[in-house]
This record gives structure tokens, sequence and C-alpha cells, in this order.
């Protein structure tokens, strides 16, 4: 999971990387720049109250002016507004920019991968692609935000404060930087452990969620072998094992704070007594001293975050790192540079010349299968699993590559055209029905919207699917929840079919119809279904069920990767081989179904 | 506190901790107020110049010294206060997992696993940031205010009363923009499990979508989505980095107030120097307590919602338990009768039965199939053996104890059980098969191996029976986890079998060996096998064919193929299909 991915940590900053993450910022050159400017604006305003304190004890203060603090006191509540100002925008803008950067990655992997095959589907699994969309991109934020900005809003703060300091007077100054070192030391020291001590806990945490999901999800297995008591003592020991490291973390953070409150308070002292030694000698005045005190705490600040930013950077690194990895993956199926057009209107002719493909190139499913089936013929393709059925069928939809030879829709090289042109006359109704959350209309149209809601009626009422949506609450406007979890499987194929109709291609694939766990009645409206969409189009079937095959006009017969009979099915039963011993078994499955039933 | 009751008596065993780590805040508080009061005293005699090397040495040192104690206090209040929220949260843990471990199936059915694993997680972090952080810093915060008021109102009442009056906005302040924060916050996240939904829904259903070319279309839709929770997330931005800019303007509008009026104070003479350097300090000591009440009052919050759902676990009684009295541990024999057995699900208008008048009985050592249509509710009657679910009429006996009247642990130890959906845990292959067996000796092993046929495909991974199963080592195939499956309740030695369809994902050859295993291994064993197969189990000694909940046929397979009934239709065209493949 995202934990474990977690935990691959590189370098905070390869300049390969930043420079192509760069250009996604590039666009927004001028909100960067706004913001960089609005961050020097507030950089410079806190520089304004310590002097202004200065200017105060010094001048009204010292010489008993009471009215003289006035203008002032007025100055410093416009520099606080200005502050205010310039902080809140600087928030504002470099957020809304960020989060448009933000949309621009994400809609750049999301693209990608909608221009990937299903190949990369298959060895992608959906919740990596998911970590790379939310967690990693969430991590680039991070580094626009605190990478780039804020990481040079330290660096300019503390070259203001220093340049102030040593304008005003270098010996203060002087007396104020020899703290900085400490500071330095000591907050590389603490991130240095708080960086170990964080990665040990993530681990454990990460082994306590691990265990505890998979304890969660298996508890019934616990309990019937028995094995809670040894479950329970494996927690304890996860458990403290991170209590400990919680500990070691609390402990960090026990020494660091007060030695943080220690250094600063170590710095005062120093101003007081080096600074007080200036100021008995009248080389500097008390209001200055007073000042230092105020900039020598504000230049801790920035020292500290310095070293924070390492660990940001670190990891957005490392997601970035793995975002370009699937940004770079290049389509394995692509267009053609200049696509060749279907001749008008597509009537879908299909041939299919020595094909031979497999999912791994040197085992192939399909060893050099050649036939024609010409437009309006509707096909089945029978054979038993692993023979290379669904296969054959995918790739008519170009959803995987062949490996040779080639097939011809209208006598246009699939390949040649482009794979929304194909896909728009070729339909193909998945083996897994998919819904999608959202209405029925909706999972009827997708995202089509000249079909039109009597085509969807008409759709619905053709492929059978009517019947079971004019029974839902609301019928078309019914919505179905994520995955059709509010379905069963049985209507989740009449809707997967009622689209189909919908789309109306010229060349319809119907991947499987076999569906184990629909009811007998539901198995029945599907079959006529079948037949409806079949009717005087193109079609592909693969049928599990040879009752489909009485509505075909020929049968395809294929035998571990090869087309072993092919005709109409008398022509078959005629050539008594494989198809014939197929139907025979057919036939008299249905003889003993109607002699269980009388 | 009323709604943290629930969690107290986690809280409790560590009051001394706690009491120790609050007197610590509280003296590193009193030391801490003493720094401005030093350095007014350098202050004023450096402005005066009434002071010399050495004593300026001293007053330094005092000022240092007063730091270090403040320090080393503050060292112990954290380890005390903070390291014993973290053993409270470490104790709540333990215990939100022990009652995991004996919840029902109900209590599983009813809630998610994300949802338990928030409560486990987050939720229990809630409690440790109130109980720890939130306690410190509001203590530490409390004393620190009244402290500095006192100090400050010896110093200058007039100041004292204008820094006192304005502060509280500070608290307001968070607490207001906090909530309302939070509420923009929660819309954030939906609108983030918007776009995570629809990128999730997108690679799943990725062939219907490039099937029906809708990758454009559904491109333009997660870039609205997309678009949605920007707003909403700029809409947030708004407010939140209003917060911080806010509280510093505050605060430095106190801090302006009081240079005028104090400046102007110094300047008639009224106060000195120092005085203004005093009310410098401790209003910049108390720009963190101020915030940190309100910070209290967000954690408190989140603390008492957190523990509600935690007391609805830990309070929780398990459904299927021991009885509370006379409970009796029994050697399992094997004899089964189900007696009568009914199983209703839903409540009141939408009540059915899943199960009714369920009856017949299984002799020691004999063998009974359960065979029927999925949906028939077969895994539910096998489960009332193991008591994954009771019964909601009638009962079910082993060797003529009611199951109810036994204990869990001496019951299911006489059960072996592999069940339709095959759990494995991801620990090493021989962890997995020793799973009811811990101290099986590796001949035990090889046996159970043997008989589930696992012995060749153990060979052939990594590192044997010692490679790690699941994400983290390698993926089995479905057949070689049942198989696991099969190995993992053989070894136990049950009196009882229970395959439920444990051989689904098993070819038919392998299916055939392991069955000709088991038959031996059987022997003298009683087992009930749930079977999609007729072929797996017509030998069996009694076959049950359930039908809509209710037993449609019982007897042996011949008796039954000669009723010539359901059960025969479906033997019928078993054979047919397995013509069908075999051609």
């Amino acid at each position: 999971m995202t934990i474990y991915d977690d935990e691959i940590l590189g370098k905070a900053y390869d300049g390969r990387l930043v420079r192509r993450l760069l250009g996604f910022v590039w666009p927004y050159k001028w909100s960067l720049t706004g913001a960089i400017g609005l961050m020097v604006g507030s950089a410079l305003m806190e520089l304004i109250p310590p002097f202004l304190i200065r200017t105060a004890i010094d001048g009204p203060i010292a010489t008993g002016d009471i009215d003289g603090i006035w203008p002032i006191f007025l100055l410093y509540a416009a520099t606080l507004l200005a502050s205010f100002g310039f902080r809140y925008a600087q928030t504002y803008v470099m957020q809304a920019m960020s989060q448009r950067i933000i949309i621009d990655i994400r809609m750049a992997i999301f693209r990608h991968i909608q221009k990937m095959s299903l190949k990369f589907f298959d060895h992608n699994p959906v919740g990596r692609l998911l970590t790379r969309i939310t967690n990693d991109v969430d991590a680039l934020n991070e580094f626009i935000t605190q990478g780039t900005v804020a990481l040079l809003g330290d660096l300019v703060r503390l070259f203001f404060i220093i340049v102030t300091m040593l304008i005003l007077s270098w010996q203060l100054a002087l007396v104020s930087f020899i703290m900085f070192p400490v500071v330095i030391i000591s907050t590389i020291i603490f991130q240095k452990i708080m960086r170990a001590t964080y990665r040990e806990m993530r681990q454990r945490l990460a082994r306590i969620n691990a265990y505890l999901n998979e304890q969660i999800t298996g508890v019934l297995v616990t309990q019937l072998f028995g094995r809670e008591g040894r479950s329970r003592q494996f927690f304890t020991e996860i458990s403290s094992d991170y209590l400990k490291s919680q500990f070691k973390s609390n402990n960090t953070f026990a020494v660091f704070f007060p030695t943080v409150h220690l250094t600063s308070v170590s710095a005062t002292a120093l101003l007081l007594l080096l600074g007080g030694q200036l100021v008995l000698n009248d080389v500097t005045s008390i209001g200055l001293l007073v000042a230092f005190t105020l900039y020598t705490e504000q230049a801790f600040g920035p020292i500290r975050q310095l070293a924070e930013r390492y660990n940001t950077l670190q990891s957005a690194m490392a997601s970035s790192e793995r975002i370009f990895r699937v940004l770079d993956t290049s389509e394995d199926i692509a267009d053609p540079a200049a696509p060749k057009q279907l001749p008008t209107p597509v009537r879908g002719a299909i041939v299919f010349d020595n094909v031979i493909f497999g999912y791994n190139p040197s085992e192939p499913v399909l060893k050099g299968v050649s036939f024609t089936i010409p437009a309006g013929q509707a096909v089945a393709v029978v054979g038993a699993s692993g023979a290379g059925k669904t296969s054959l069928v995918s790739l008519m939809a170009r959803f995987y590559e062949i490996q040779q030879g080639s097939i011809r829709l209208d006598g246009v090289d699939i390949r040649e055209i482009t794979q929304h042109d194909l896909r728009k006359h070729v339909g193909a109704v998945p083996q897994d029905p998919t819904c999608f959350s959202g209405s029925i209309a909706q999972n009827i149209r997708l995202h089509d919207d000249t079909i039109t809601d009597e085509r969807i009626r008409w759709a619905a009422d053709i492929s059978g699917a009517s019947s079971f949506i004019h029974k839902l609450p609301g019928q078309f406007a019914y919505e179905v929840r994520e995955r059709g979890s509010n379905l069963s499987v049985g209507q989740r194929q009449l809707l997967s079919f009622a689209r189909a109709m919908a789309f109306n291609p010229e060349v319809l694939l119907i991947l499987d119809e076999a569906t184990s766990s629909v009811d007998t009645e539901t198995e029945a409206v599907m079959q006529q279904a079948v037949q409806r969409l079949l009717k005087g189009r193109t079609s592909i079937v693969i049928a599990h069920r040879l009752s489909t095959i009485r509505y075909v006009d020929r049968i395809l017969v294929l035998h571990r990767g090869l087309l072993v009979e092919d005709g109409t099915h008398d022509e078959l039963l005629a050539l008594n081989g494989y198809y014939a011993r197929l139907y025979t078994l057919q036939y008299a499955e249905q003889l003993g179904g109607s002699a269980a039933e009388n | 506190m009323n709604q943290l009751r629930a969690l107290w008596p986690y809280v409790v065993r560590y009051r001394w901790r706690f009491v120790i780590g609050l007197l610590c805040t509280l003296i590193a508080t009193g030391f801490a107020i003493q720094v401005p009061q030093v350095l007014r005293w350098i202050v004023d005699e450096i402005n005066t110049k009434g002071i010399v090397w050495s004593d300026l040495q001293w007053a330094v040192l005092l000022m240092l010294g007063i730091a270090v104690i403040d320090g080393i206090f503050r060292f112990f209040q954290r380890v005390l206060i903070l390291g014993s929220a973290h053993q409270v949260e470490g104790d709540i843990r333990e215990a939100m997992f022990q009652k995991l471990l004996i919840l029902d199936q109900k209590f599983y059915g009813d809630h998610h696993t994300g949802d338990l694993m928030t409560r486990v997680t987050n939720d229990i972090s809630a409690i440790r940031q109130f109980v720890g952080p939130g306690v410190s810093s509001l203590v530490s915060a409390v004393l620190m205010i009244t402290g500095a008021s006192i100090l400050m109102m010896t110093t200058n009442v007039t100041l004292a009363i204008i820094v006192l009056l304005l502060l509280p906005a500070v608290t307001v302040l968070f607490i207001l923009v906090g909530a309302r924060m939070r509420a923009i916050f929660r819309r954030v996240q939906d609108l983030f499990g918007e776009v995570s939904t629809r990128a999730q829904e997108n690679f799943s259903g990725i062939r219907t979508i490039k099937a029906y070319t809708q990758e454009e279309p559904e491109t333009v839709e997660f870039l609205r989505v997309n678009e949605r929770f920007r707003a909403q997330n700029v809409r947030y931005v708004l407010l939140s980095g209003l917060l911080w800019p806010t509280i510093s303007l505050v605060l430095g509008s106190i801090g302006a107030l009081v240079l005028l009026i104090g400046g102007q104070q110094v300047a008639a003479g009224q106060m000195t120097v120092g005085d203004l350097v005093l009310f410098n300090g401790y209003l910049a000591a108390l720009g963190w307590p101020v915030v940190a009440l309100g910070w209290t009052v967000d954690l408190y919050q989140q603390a008492v919602s957190a523990s509600s759902r935690l007391a609805e676990v830990l309070q929780r009684q398990p459904l299927i338990r021991d009885a509370d009295h006379g409970a009796i541990d029994h050697d399992v024999q094997g004899q089964i009768t189900f007696d009568n057995v009914g199983i209703q699900v839903g409540s009141a208008p939408d009540q059915r039965w899943i199960l009714r008048n369920v009856t017949f009985s299984v002799g020691i050592g004999q063998t009974v199939a359960i065979v029927g249509a999925t949906g028939g509710g077969k895994t539910t009657l096998v489960n009332l053996l193991s008591r994954v679910q009771d019964p909601s009429e009638g009962r079910v006996l082993v060797d003529g104890h009611d199951v109810r009247s036994l204990t869990l642990s001496s019951l299911r130890q006489g059960i072996g059980y592999v069940p339709q959906d095959t759990f494995l845990f991801s620990v090493p292959v021989r962890e997995n098969v020793t799973f009811g067996r811990p101290d099986a000796t590796d001949d035990d092993i090889d046996q159970a191996l043997l008989i589930s046929r696992l012995s060749n495909d153990i060979v052939q991974l990594p590192t044997g029976i010692d490679t790690l199963v699941g994400e983290r080592g390698v993926t089995l195939s479905g057949g070689q986890k049942q198989r696991t499956a099969i190995a993992r309740a053989v070894l136990r030695n049950p009196a009882i079998l229970v395959l439920d369809d444990a051989l689904s994902s098993v070819d038919t050859h392998t299916a055939a060996q392991i069955l000709d295993g088991l038959k031996r291994f059987r022997k003298g064993r009683t087992a009930i096998i749930i079977a999609q197969r007729i072929a797996t189990v017509r030998d069996a000694d009694l076959i049950v064919l359930l039908h809509d909940g209710a037993v449609a046929e019982q007897g042996t397979h011949e008796q039954l193929v000669a009723h010539g009934g359901m059960y025969a239709a479906m033997y019928q065209r078993e054979q047919l299909a397995d013509a069908v493949d075999n051609a």
C-alpha cells in the first residue's frame, strides 16, 4: 500500500525531476512572480516593528515627548495591516496557483492513463494507479507550496534580517550571530534524529495498520481456529514496538523544545551582557539593544524551518519519480500519425489474416488464425476455456496489439485507423458487466448526449432490461451505486446489453454471455436479448451456452489457439467432428433438463 | 468530560504520572514567568547606567539559570504527560483489538473494515491528542496566563487591563474560525473522495470506457470534478489563510498599544523602559497560551466524538459467546444433529427466513454432503455448526449437546473448517498451514501437505514452505490457496471436517486426488462437504439437497437418483457438461 511506497526515499533535490516539475509551474509564472513579490513584501514588513520600537525608546520615550509616540504608533499599526495584507494575499495567490498546477498534473496523469492499452491495466492494479493520482500528486502540492515559495521565503527573510542587523549596528549584529551556529547545529541534529524516528514510527504504524486490516478481514478464520490468543499477543508486540518509537520521538522533542527555548534566552542573555556593555560605554543605545533581541528571535524561525523543508522535498522527489514513471510509459497501442478513414457507410466486413497473438509474446494464445466474416453475418466462437475465444474478440476491438498478421475492417487494417474511429463502429460488451455510479439512463448512454431518452427506452426494451428497470424506484432515474453494487449480476448484464443497443454499432462483439450467477428466468431473457442484438449485424459472440448458436449464421470452433472447424451449424454437424460432439451433448442436456422438470 | 467517561479507566491508571507531570508544569511556569522580571531589571540598570560589569554578569547568569530550570521541568512535563498519553493510546488500541477479536459476524457485517480501521487509528489518536498535548497545554496556558496577569497587574494596572481584555480575542477567533474551517475542510475532503472515486471507477471500468470510446468525455468529467474540488479548496484557503495572519495582527496590535500607552507613560516618567520590555516579554509569552486555549477546545470536541465511536466497540457484547453459566468443555466426537433449524434475517417489516425446518443427523465418522443452487443457504447452514452464527429457531447438537452450551474454544477445537472464500494471512506458507496447530511436527505438516496435494507446489516456491504469502510475498493461485486452507484444516486433526466448496478453484484431476487422500483421512471423522459438483460427493453417507432454504431431498446418491427429482436432474446435467468439457 501507499504506506510502503512512502519508504522509498531518495535525495531531496534531483535537478532532472525539478526541471520537469517546473515545467508544470511555468504556465503560472506570473502568479508565481506575484507570490514571490508578496512574500518579499511581507518579509520586509517584519523588519519594521523592532525598528519602530527602537525609534520610540531612543526618541520620544527617552526625551519625554509624550505626543511624539503617536506617529510611531500609527506607523506601527500601518505596518501590521500591510503585513497582514501581504501574508494573506501571498497565501492565497500561492495556494490558488498550486491548486491549479495540481489539477494540471492530475489531469496529465489521467489523460495519459486513458491512452494506455489494456495490457497496461493488466499490469497496474487500480490501487496503484489511484495512489499516483491522489497521494503522490498531493506530495507535489507540498513541493510547490513548501519547496519553492516557502523555501525562498525563508532564505529571503534570513537575508533581510542579517542585512538589517549589520546596517543598524555591526557590533550588536556580530554578538547576535554567535548563537546562529548553535541553532543551526542543534536543529540539524534534531532533524536527523527525528527523520529516522519518524520513518521508524511510520513503518511501525504501517505494520499495525496492515496487521489490523488483515486481522479484521480474516477475523473469522482466527476465531474458528482458536488463534485469538496468539493474535492478541502479536498485536501487543507490534503495538509496543510502535509505542517505543513514539516514546523516542516524544523524548527527542522533550529535549529539543527546551533547547530551542534555552538558545533564544541565551541569545538575549548574550546581547544583554555584551551589548549592555556597549550601551554602558555609549557605543550603542538601549532602544537598539531591545530591537536586536527581537531581530535575533526573528532570525531563528527561518533557520529552523529550512531544515524541515528537507523532509518535504525528499518525499516530493520520491512522488514525482513515481508519477513521471507513469507519464513516461509509452502508449503500446498508438494511433497512426496519418490515420486512414473507414469507407462510408461502414458495412462491417471482417478479415482475420493469419493472426498470431499472446499476452506474453513467447506464449501465443492464437497461433495463426484466419477467417473472413462478410458484413451482416452473426458468428459464434465456441471452444473449451483457454482456446483463445476471449483474445480473439478483444483483438477485434484492438484492446491488445497482435504480434503477427492483420485484422481488417471493411478492407482497412485496424491499425491504420484511429482507435476512436474503430470502436465507434465496433461495439464490445465486456466480460464483466461494468456499471458506474449514476442513473440507469446515464449507465446506458454513458457520456453520449446525442443518445435521446427515447433511444434509451428503446434500447432497454430490445435488450430486455426494461422489465427490471420498470420495477426500480424512479425507473431510468434510479441511482446505480459504485460498481453497480445495488444491481444483481444479471441486471448488470442486461444493462450492458442495453448500452450496446443504444450505441448501435455496425459490428458487435459479445465477449461472454456466460453468467453462472444468473437465475433461469433472467437467463431466458438474456438469451432473447442476445438474439435481438445479433439480428442483421456483423457480430462475434463467444458462446458458452450452445443454445446461443442457434441464432447465429455461422460457427467458428477454436481449439488450443487454432481454428479447427468453421461453417454453419448443419455443415459442422455433418462434419461429425469436435463441434458435432459438443452439440450432441447439448441436445442431450436439454432432454435431461426437461425430463427433470416433468 | 462526561462524554469521555467511557475511556476514563484507561487514563486513571496513569494518574500519578499525570499529577506529577502537571506539578512539573506548575514549577516550570513559575520559573518561566520570572524571566521578563529579570529582563526588566537588567534593562533598567543598563538604561540608567547604574550597573557594573560583574553585576550584569550575575543578572544574565540568573536569567540563564531560570531558563535551564524551566527547561528541565518542561522536559519532565513532556515525558510524563505526553508519554502517558501515548501509553493510554496503546492501551486503548490493545483493548480495541481484543474486542475486535471476539466480536461476531453480525458486527462485522454492520461495520466496514475501513471504518473499524479509522477507529483504531485516527480516533484513538484523537484521544491521545486531547489527553496529552491538549491537557498539557491547557494547564500550561491557564498557569501562564494567571501568573503573567498577576505580575503584569503589579507592574502597571492600566496596561495590564488593556492586554488582558484584548488577548481573549485571539482565543475566540481561533475557536470561531477553527470551527468554520473544519466544516469547509470536511467538504473539501468529501470532494476529494469524489475525485478519487471517479478515478477508481474509471480505472476499474476501463474496458467498457474503451469499448465505447468514452475516454474523452471521461476526461472532461474528471476535470469537472477536479475543478469543483479546487474551487472548494480555494474557499478553504480563503478562510484558513486568514487565521494566522489575523492572530498575528491582533497580537501585533496589542503590542502596538502597549508601545503607545506604555511609551507615553515612560515618557511621562510613570514607568521605566524596563517595564515596557517586561510587558513586551509577557505579551510574547502569552501568544501561544491564548491560541492553545482555543486549540484545546478543538481537541476536546474531536476527542468526544472519537470516544463515542470507540465506546461503541469497546462496550459491545459479542452475540456469539460462551454461555454465561456452566459452558461445558467438551471433547468433540463428531455426532451432529440439525434439529428443526431456521434462520431469519432482516428487521421487522422485511423479515424473511433464509433457512427453515432443516433437520438431519450425521453419525460419528460419516460424511454428509450438502448440495443445491447458489444462494440456497448451504454456507449459512454449516456456519451454525461452529457458531459463526446462532439459529433463530431450532437447535444444532454436537454429540447430543446444544452447541450453545459448549465453550466456543472446545467446540471449535473439534472442527476443521475450510471456508468458501479462502483467507490466508501474509505470513509464510508454513505459518498458514500450522495456523490451527502451531506445535505441529514436520511429519504432521508433510502429511497435511500430501493430503492437500500442496507438496509439489511448495517445492517450486522461492523459499519452499517458508515463502511469504500475499502482497509482499508470492501470490498463490486460487487453487493453491484453497489447498493451503485444506492443509490448514487437516493439520488440526479435527473430529469434524467442514469443506465449504473447497475445491472450486482446483482442477478436476487434482481435486480427485485430494478427495482420494481425504477419503482415507476422513476415516473415523465426521465430514460435512458443500459441493457444486455432485461427482465430488456421490459416495457420501448422506446427501442433503437444499432448495430455497429448505431441505428439498435427502438420502444417498443412489436413493436420490432413483427418486428422479431435482437431484437426479442436477446430476444428469453435470455429467453432460463434463462430457462437453472433455470432448
